[in-house]
């Protein structure tokens, strides 16, 4: 019996095999395993910036409502290697490098791959090579000079790896994209992968970043002593070189976009749309395709030159962009609410500046305002989708009501209040709600109900903003007005018609306006270095009440109604949830305590030693 | 000593062999006494010393019957160059006779008495009719004697009539009187002292006596007395040196986590369970029936070296009830028990949280300068004007403030205990085991059925456990050679529970505000916290339901073959068969909640009119369900060779082969958009969305084992065990590791030199043991890291075309060079009884050093460096305690007793672990315990509260790294490295984890008459909590009372108690300085673990009935606690209280045996 035992008992008995995995070696000798190990790498793009903290509020855009996610750690310039604060997996170190690690080991593996599909083959290193170049693009962005690593490391070698200069950074990440878009020339791409246009776009807007002020050493250390007191400034910028000449890199690169056939949506106008086509094309822009909407124009997607996608069948983060942000009143959770700031910043319609010293703006501030601000903002008294019925038919008109109104002989709270009965707690601070990207079809309850919004990491318009910037940069006003111009006229607002100084100023607004909640500001502000007035700006409110004029009944249920009701609108500096301060530090943000204590040939970045 | 001795063995032989041949050759030559003389005198001595005096002086033996001599008188002795003879004609006593016999020995008798050589055989056995072997056979008197063979038999001359005593070490000595017989069987008896008391070991048994390692037992019967459904919650107190932690009393999931020896590792600490003798057993000890279990073994040290590959944290040893030859016996039990939670957090009531929330408010809104007024005008007027003219409303107005607290208007102003409200007084549990158990000479059987039901606490509960079991056990013997035993287990788990978790529940039941209603006054259930949770509602089966069920069909068979021929020489082969058949299936239905606007009236006017929404986060009900097949074939093929020599050294020899294979595959599918919530069958659902999937692993382990046991008389004890294993989870060339473990004792007690001086200890061993043992668990990131040798990709998915495209990705960056880690543990203990067992007790001292590790070189390695780090045999860690168990046994009349006390206490030092080289050294794991959760605490140190805005002034410390201004209730921490600034470098490693290091029990069992009764009282200390439920306190949640109680606020600013914060919006409640010791509390605790009386019926009464024995009896668990905690249960491991809390259990039973 024994010796039957020990007889059955040859080695490979313990030879078992991992049956949910697929070893290393026959991947790549096959083209769809080595295409799905390419198509992993673009999990670290995560949800885009769809989670449910948005990059948005730490900036002059949006306000988060809840506390306790470490956002004020950032935005009040708490924020230090040991208390980073929040920090989105879409930028984080680790994260970025992970993936950064498996492009190197795409790109090393398709080298020497079996498989005979040589076009296959091109098109995956073109991918591998466009996201090592975006994730390197992340880092560089908000930390300057990372340590460039190109390999895919072994067991027991030296991890430890000084910074590379800022201007290797770039070179890299531009030789990345040359190589990306070579190998994806011509070929046919699945939507959600990188194409040859997206190596283009992510060219350009990294070059446009190396032109700016914040990365041009000698501007900004006039314009800032934590950078001009950096030991190290060859990490966050070129220390010196012809500016000029990085413009023009920076516009030819925007501008091979543009000459790319097949995107871009209603750019061709030569007058501007109505108000109401425009808050159309707008909204059929942030939908990117992926809404039901009848006011969503599916043809819209043409926008997008990169984006990540979702779909019913996969349950993520990003699908839930209406609860995260959606009204209280509605049972969502308000998130990332807009601030006074960008309220303030939409023009009237006619292209002037709103301004609350007009007694007349000031009576009706969301009246005849750029189209653009109906699209992406939900005010007091806006339509919105059919409020549900849980507690009764409370808001039959399906309005928003962030105010206080007149009811029975006292002020009532409206139901998308922080004092509404429905879950106050999830009520806006700053009495603005996001709009633009909740898919608006009234048959999603954004609190039960997915959407499947694609979030744009590049659409056209930024390369169109882009080659305007650098031809403002380069004093091609005429090349620049008419681009941006054509970007006002699908959103149905006036041309502009300034220049100079007039003319930066107005193209940074539009920018910030057709740009907002995409994750632009955060960095436009920082590489302008005008983050000081902007995004260390206090918090602004809107406080509304709704008295009743003489004589007339309240409604019941309440219902925005200008004959019954006077509506006042102030606006009011509020510290309640964010004490928001800028700090020059805040430029570049702290490389983690942990991380340097391991790798300790890295140099902190200037404002976190002290 | 031992030289004397063996002689002695060879003149007894000599006597043997010279008797044989008197008897067969007749002869009748009278031996004659040599002329040796002797001159010495003696005064007024015993008999007994003269024998020995001249046994000592001469070549002669002396034989008597001690008690024969001991009667008579001192005397005297003058011999001067005298015989022996002359010198006993003159000592002995008038009747007293004397004879020589061959070889030098003198019998001496009473005058008259005729003395014939006899030779005695026969068979030692115990009362159950098991030889016994090794037992010492002397005639009284003499020093002459034999031993029992592995048969039980011995044989030897004696010299009638005589008496011989058969002494065996934990036994009561026999004396039987030889006159004419031949054949002498003997059956001994236990004594009462329990050394004889068999103690299951790795792969055998030995006697307590014999035991060398350290291993602790405990038996069915105490495990019965616990009226808990999971039997891991009944090990608690009752072992030292065993910690069980019962973290959550979720019914279905309810189990404590054993600990042995505390957390020995960085990774898994998990004692292997092995139950007869199969290891890890689909389902573990948990679900046991412990009717059913004859007996656990706890082996602690090196003993458990022979089971090797996973033994390195222990074992745990059940062996479960067989039948015993004889009559049919029929038990059946009933219990019916009644728990809830032993304690709830208290919550703030509405008055608090309204009055909490509008200090919130004020410190939100209002310039610290400004409080003080502020306060006055919102407590009075609930509403304050700031100095630049903007209104601060308070959330809660005075009047309705006055409302919550006068319960003037149940409708708008609740005061909500939302515990009191989701819970019912007592939740029910029942128990039902029949029994039956008997045999023939050949075959015994016992089998048994069993049947429970535990509900939960919440009112109209979806959450419950159902079980239901069946046990079989055969023994056959087919002939002299061979004999076979079976065993057989099925067993059916049943968990189900609401589609919510109960984390989620108690989540909301914290968190729920007194304000508002859970229910309405009519009865309605109220509306949601948030997401359509109530907790009215999402306790019951109105969400649906999410279904567990586990079947369990474990067989094993053993075959004892006997070689004939060759004596002690045995075959066993074993099989056993381990099944496990689990299916969820979740069931997700809309549910409905009743809501108020807070301004409609039914056309009453006063009624608030309700309406009735869906309020789930879905709208269509769906369908999970999912099934996974489990089977573990495990074989063994064992060589036993025992063999007792002459002269009492025995030994014993053990070889065997086991592998053992696990398979496993799972499936799972998915479906929504069901027409409707009454269709809950997979095939009904609607076809967009469905989703299925399914997995599988395999895993083996090839292991070659043995053990020799020798031992001399009992007195002298070695062991040697070792196991070669092999496991899968290795590269092919690190495979196998070898483990052996050497185990020694000596039974002091058994030394003459002891026996004459020592009287008081009856017995005392002394053991000590180390081994080596494996642990091929290689567990991190809460996970068992299965083929880190192998370069693989798993899958993943990504979104491409609008579809989920499957995705490959690097799993690891594979490690070909990393083995087994290894326990090297090294353990001392003393056993003994005093006063004849009276007094008994057990120490240990032990110190086991764990290395080659298996961990991640995370502390390391940078995270540019983008790799998933495989395992590295690295880690260290070493842990040392003891562990002790003392009892006392008495009585007084008709009143017996017994109390014992154990404890055990283990710590733990990590000594090496991965670490960033530049973290400070007061932040270092290294040096420091490891606990269940991780690496010790690493914290702010708490160091006060900025009482007032003069504190705020005087303070020199920088806070700028945690908050911008500080404000009055602010939270100081100590400047750990005097930089005059606050920052992550100020955290310090502490001492502590949430393990407690020391955990001990108190036993206390009495009888009288027919009433019995024991105690258990139980306790564990060392240990720290992390308790802070602030993320969702404020305005989104409920605040605890002690909160309520101990805070800073503006009439009563405290230099001890923070200020509230909301939704932990202060540095000092959330974030990187959220860690900090404020809310760390220990976890020390002394509880009335376990109570039971009993009443027997008297025998009388039963057996006109026919019934053998009745007995009832009321038990309890966890009926009084006594801690430092006071905010949730000290054995609970949740820092929020989302967890579903411990129950205190009351249970009435009754047992009947035909």
């Amino acid at each position: 019996m024994v010796a039957i035992l020990l007889g059955s008992c040859s080695q490979n008995f313990l030879n078992t095999q991992p049956l949910g995995e697929v070893s290393s070696s026959i991947v790549w000798s096959d083209g769809s395993l080595a295409q799905a190990f390419v198509t992993d790498i673009y999990n670290g793009l995560g949800n885009g910036g769809f989670d449910e903290q948005m990059l948005a509020s730490l900036t002059d855009e949006a306000l988060f409502t809840h506390p306790g996610r470490g956002i004020n750690t950032v935005t009040e310039g708490t924020l230090n290697p040991s208390n980073l604060g929040w920090t989105n997996n879409t930028y984080e170190w680790g994260n970025m490098y992970k993936k950064i690690r498996a492009a190197n080991l795409a790109l090393e593996n398709l080298k020497i791959a079996t498989f005979d599909d040589q076009d296959l083959n091109d098109r995956l290193r073109g991918e591998a090579y466009f996201l090592r170049g975006y994730f390197y693009q992340q880092l560089l962005r908000y930390y300057g000079g990372i340590p460039i690593i190109d390999s895919s490391y072994g067991l027991n070698q030296d991890y430890s790896k000084a910074r590379n200069t800022y201007e290797e950074c770039v070179d890299f990440i531009v030789k990345d994209c040359d190589s990306a878009a070579s190998l994806l020339h011509g070929k046919q791409i699945d939507k959600g992968r990188a194409s040859e246009v997206a190596a283009l776009a992510l060219k350009s807007r990294v070059l446009l970043y190396a032109a700016s002020d914040l990365h041009d050493i000698p501007t900004a250390k006039a314009k800032s002593s934590v950078i001009g007191g950096f030991a190290n400034p060859e990490l966050l910028g070129y220390l010196s070189g012809d500016r000029k000449a990085r413009w023009e890199k920076a516009r030819d690169a925007a501008k091979a976009v543009l000459d790319m056939p097949g995107y871009g949506y209603k750019l061709d106008l030569t007058a501007p749309v109505s108000a109401e086509q425009g808050q159309n094309n707008y909204i059929s822009i942030a939908m990117g395709g992926g809404s039901k909407a009848s006011e969503a124009d599916p043809s819209a997607a043409s926008e997008l030159i990169f984006a990540r996608y979702f779909t019913a069948n996969k349950d993520e983060g990003g699908e839930y962009v209406g609860r995260n942000n959606g009204p209280n009143g509605y049972h969502n959770w308000a998130g990332n609410e807009p601030i006074g700031e960008l309220v303030d910043d939409y023009e009237m319609a006619d292209g002037t500046k709103f301004d609350w010293n007009n007694p007349l703006e000031k009576a009706a501030p969301y009246k005849n305002r750029d189209p653009r601000f109906y699209a992406s903002i939900l005010y007091d008294g806006a339509p919105w989708k059919p409020r549900d019925k849980i507690s009764g038919d409370v808001d039959p008109a399906n309005q928003i009501q962030t105010g206080q109104y007149e009811q029975g002989g006292k002020m009532i709270a409206g139901l998308d209040t922080r004092q509404s009965a429905i879950e106050n707690w999830n009520g806006s601070w700053s009495g603005y709600y996001m709009r633009k990207f909740i898919d608006p079809d009234p048959n999603l309850v954004d609190n039960t109900t997915r959407q499947f919004v694609p979030w744009p990491f590049f659409r056209y318009t930024e390369a169109v903003f882009n080659y305007v910037e650098c031809c403002l940069e380069l004093g091609q006003e005429d090349e620049a007005k008419l681009w941006l111009n054509r970007i006002r006229f699908r959103a149905g607002m006036p041309a502009i018609t300034l220049s100079g100084q007039d003319l930066m100023e107005a193209y940074r607004s539009e920018r910030r306006i057709e740009m907002a909640y995409e994750e632009q500001r955060y960095h436009d502000a920082r590489r302008w270095m005008i983050a000081p007035t902007t995004l260390g700006r206090t918090v602004a409110i809107i406080v509304i009440n709704g008295k009743l004029k003489a004589g007339a009944t309240a409604p019941v249920p309440y219902h925005h109604d200008e004959t019954l009701y006077n509506y006042t609108y102030t606006p009011e500096p509020d510290n309640t949830v964010e004490n928001r301060k800028w700090e020059d530090k805040m430029y570049f943000l702290p490389i983690s305590r942990d991380e340097v204590n391991k790798n300790d040939k890295l140099i902190q970045n200037p404002g976190y030693n002290d | 000593m031992t030289r004397g001795y063996l002689f002695k063995i060879l003149v007894v032989m000599k006597i043997c062999l010279v008797l044989v041949m008197m008897t067969f050759l007749q002869l009748t030559a009278s031996p004659s006494f040599s002329q040796k003389r002797f001159t010495f005198q003696l005064n007024g001595v015993k008999l007994e010393k003269l024998f020995s005096i001249l046994e000592k002086k001469s070549d002669y033996t002396f034989m008597y019957n001690y008690a024969y001599v001991k009667g008579h008188s001192r005397i005297q002795v003058d011999a001067t160059n005298a015989t022996i003879t002359d010198i006993l004609n003159k000592a002995l006593p008038a009747g007293m006779y004397y004879k020589l016999l061959p070889d030098n020995l003198i019998v001496i008798v009473p005058k008259g008495t005729v003395v014939q050589d006899v030779r005695v055989q026969g068979t030692i056995s115990d009362s159950k009719g098991n030889p016994l072997t090794g037992v010492t056979v002397q005639v009284k008197g003499g020093s002459v004697g034999t031993v029992s063979d592995v048969k039980g038999h011995y044989e030897m001359e004696v010299a009638a009539p005589a008496t011989l005593v058969f002494s065996y070490i934990g036994y009561d000595d026999q004396e039987v009187s030889v006159t004419d017989q031949r054949t002498l069987n003997v059956t001994m008896k236990l004594s009462a002292k329990g050394l004889n008391e068999v103690v299951v070991v790795g792969y055998g048994t030995q006697k307590k006596v014999t035991v060398t390692g350290s291993v602790a037992t405990v038996q069915g019967s105490e495990l019965q007395k616990s009226p808990t459904v999971n039997l891991s919650n009944s090990l608690v107190g009752r072992l030292p040196g065993v910690t069980a932690i019962q973290s959550t009393g979720e019914p279905g999931y309810d189990a404590s986590t054993i600990r042995i020896r505390g957390t020995n590792t960085l990774g898994n600490s998990s004692a292997l369970v092995v139950i007869d003798g199969v290891p890890d057993l689909g389902g573990g000890l948990e679900r046991l029936n412990p009717a059913d279990i004859e007996s656990m073994s706890v082996l602690k040290d090196a003993s458990a070296a022979i089971y090797g590959a996973r033994a390195a944290n222990g074992v745990i040893l059940i062996t479960t009830k067989r039948g015993k030859a004889g009559k049919p016996e029929l038990t059946y039990s009933f219990n019916q028990g009644w728990s809830r939670p032993t304690r709830v957090p208290k919550m703030a009531n509405a008055a608090e949280y309204a009055m909490m929330n509008n200090e919130l408010t004020m410190y939100s809104g209002v310039p610290v300068d400004q409080w003080s007024a502020a306060w006055q005008s919102l407590s009075q007027k609930g509403i304050y004007t700031l100095g630049d003219g903007t209104q601060v409303k308070a959330p809660y107005q005075p009047d309705d403030i006055q409302k919550y607290k006068d319960g003037s208007d149940p409708w708008g102003h609740p005061n909500t205990d939302w515990f009191k409200t989701t819970f019912k007084q007592w939740s029910p549990q029942v128990r039902h085991t029949l029994q039956v158990s008997g045999g023939s000479d050949n075959v015994t059987y016992l089998a048994s059925l069993g049947y429970e039901n535990q509900d939960a606490y919440y009112k109209h509960s979806a959450t419950g456990y159902k079980q239901y079991d069946m046990r079989l056990n055969l023994d056959a013997r087919i002939n002299k050679y061979i004999k076979t035993s079976f065993g057989l287990t099925a067993r059916q788990e049943f968990r189900h529970f609401p589609t919510q978790s109960a984390g989620d529940i108690f989540r909301m039941i914290i968190r729920g505000k007194p304000t508002d209603p859970e229910v309405w006054p009519n009865g309605l259930p109220g509306p949601d916290i948030e997401n359509g949770q109530n907790p009215i509602v999402i306790t019951t089966n109105q969400t649906g339901y999410d279904n567990d069920k586990r079947n369990y069909f474990q067989t094993n068979g053993k075959v004892e073959i006997d070689v004939p021929g060759v004596e002690g020489l045995k075959l066993t082969g074993t099989a056993s068969l381990d099944k496990e058949i689990q299916r969820v299936k979740n069931w997700q239905t809309p549910w409905y909640l009743y809501f108020w606007d807070h301004t409609s009236y039914e056309p009453d006017g006063t009624t608030p009119l309700l309406t009735k929404s869906m309020r789930s986060t879905f709208t269509d009900p769906r369908l999970n369900e999912s099934d996974d097949n489990f089977l573990n074939i495990l074989l063994s093929g064992f060589v036993n060779y025992d063999h007792a020599f002459q002269g009492g050294h025995s030994l014993s020899v053990m070889a065997a082969v086991t592998k053992e294979k696990d398979n496993e595959d799972n499936f799972n599918a998915y479906r929504r958009y069901y027409i409707s919530p009454l269709l809950d069958q997979l095939n009904f659902g609607g076809d967009a969305e469905k989703n299925n999937g399914g997995s599988a692993y395999e895993r083996a382990r090839l292991s070659y084992f043995g053990r020799v046991d020798y031992n001399y008389k009992q007195k002298y004890l070695l062991e040697f065990l070792w196991r070669y294993d092999g496991s899968y989870m290795f590269p092919e060339a690190h495979r196998f590791g070898f483990f052996p473990g050497i185990l020694a004792g000596w039974n002091i007690s058994e030394e003459k030199f002891w026996k004459d001086h020592v009287k008081v200890f009856n017995y005392l061993k002394l053991r000590g043991s180390y081994g080596q043992m494996g642990n091929d668990q290689v567990y991190f990131n809460g996970a068992l890291q299965e083929y880190q040798y192998l370069s693989t990709y798993g899958f993943g998915s990504y979104i491409i075309n609008d579809q989920v495209a499957p995705s490959l990705y690097e799993t690891r960056l594979p490690n070909p060079n990393f083995t087994w880690e290894v326990a090297n543990n090294f353990d001392v203990g003393l056993d003994g009884q005093l006063l004849n067992g009276k007094i008994d007790f057990e120490l240990d001292y032990f110190y086991n050093k764990r290395t080659n590790i298996l961990i991640q070189k995370a502390g390391s390695t940078p995270a540019s460096a983008g790799i998933t780090l495989p395992p590295v045999n690295l880690g260290r860690v070493d842990n040392k305690g003891y562990e002790f168990k003392v009892g006392y046994n008495g009585n007084i009349g008709d009143f017996t007793y017994s109390v014992s006390v154990n404890g055990g206490y283990a710590k733990n030092k990590v000594v090496y672990f991965d670490e960033a080289p530049g973290a400070p050294a007061w932040q270092r794991a290294t040096g420091h315990s490891f606990g269940t959760n991780g690496n010790n605490w690493l914290v702010y140190e708490y160091d006060g509260v900025f009482k007032d805005e003069a504190d705020i002034k005087a303070n020199t410390v920088d806070y700028s790294a945690l908050v911008g201004d500080l404000r009055p209730g602010d939270m100081k921490f100590k400047d750990v490295n005097a930089d005059g600034r606050i920052d992550a470098d100020d955290q310090v490693r502490l001492d502590k984890n949430r393990d407690p290091t020391f955990t001990g029990g108190f036993n206390l069992n009495m009888q009288y008459k027919n009433f019995d009764c024991s105690v258990l009282f139980q306790g564990a200390t060392g240990g720290l909590l992390y308790i802070n439920i602030d993320n969702e306190a404020g305005d989104i949640g409920n605040f605890l009372q002690y909160d309520y109680d101990h805070q800073w606020t503006v009439e009563d600013p405290s230099s001890v108690y923070p200020r509230i914060a909301n939704r932990g919006d202060t540095y000092y409640t959330q974030g990187a300085a959220g860690n900090n010791t404020y809310w760390l509390r220990s976890s020390d605790y002394l509880r009335l673990k376990n109570l039971e009386i009993g009443y027997t019926l008297p025998v009388s009464l039963g057996h006109k009935a026919d019934i053998n024995s009745f007995r009832i009896y009321v038990s309890g668990l966890n009926l009084a606690t006594w801690d430092k905690m006071k905010i949730w249960d000290p054995e609970s491991t949740s820092s929020d209280g989302h967890y579903y809390p411990q129950g205190k259990i009351i249970n009435v039973g009754a047992s009947i045996k035909f």
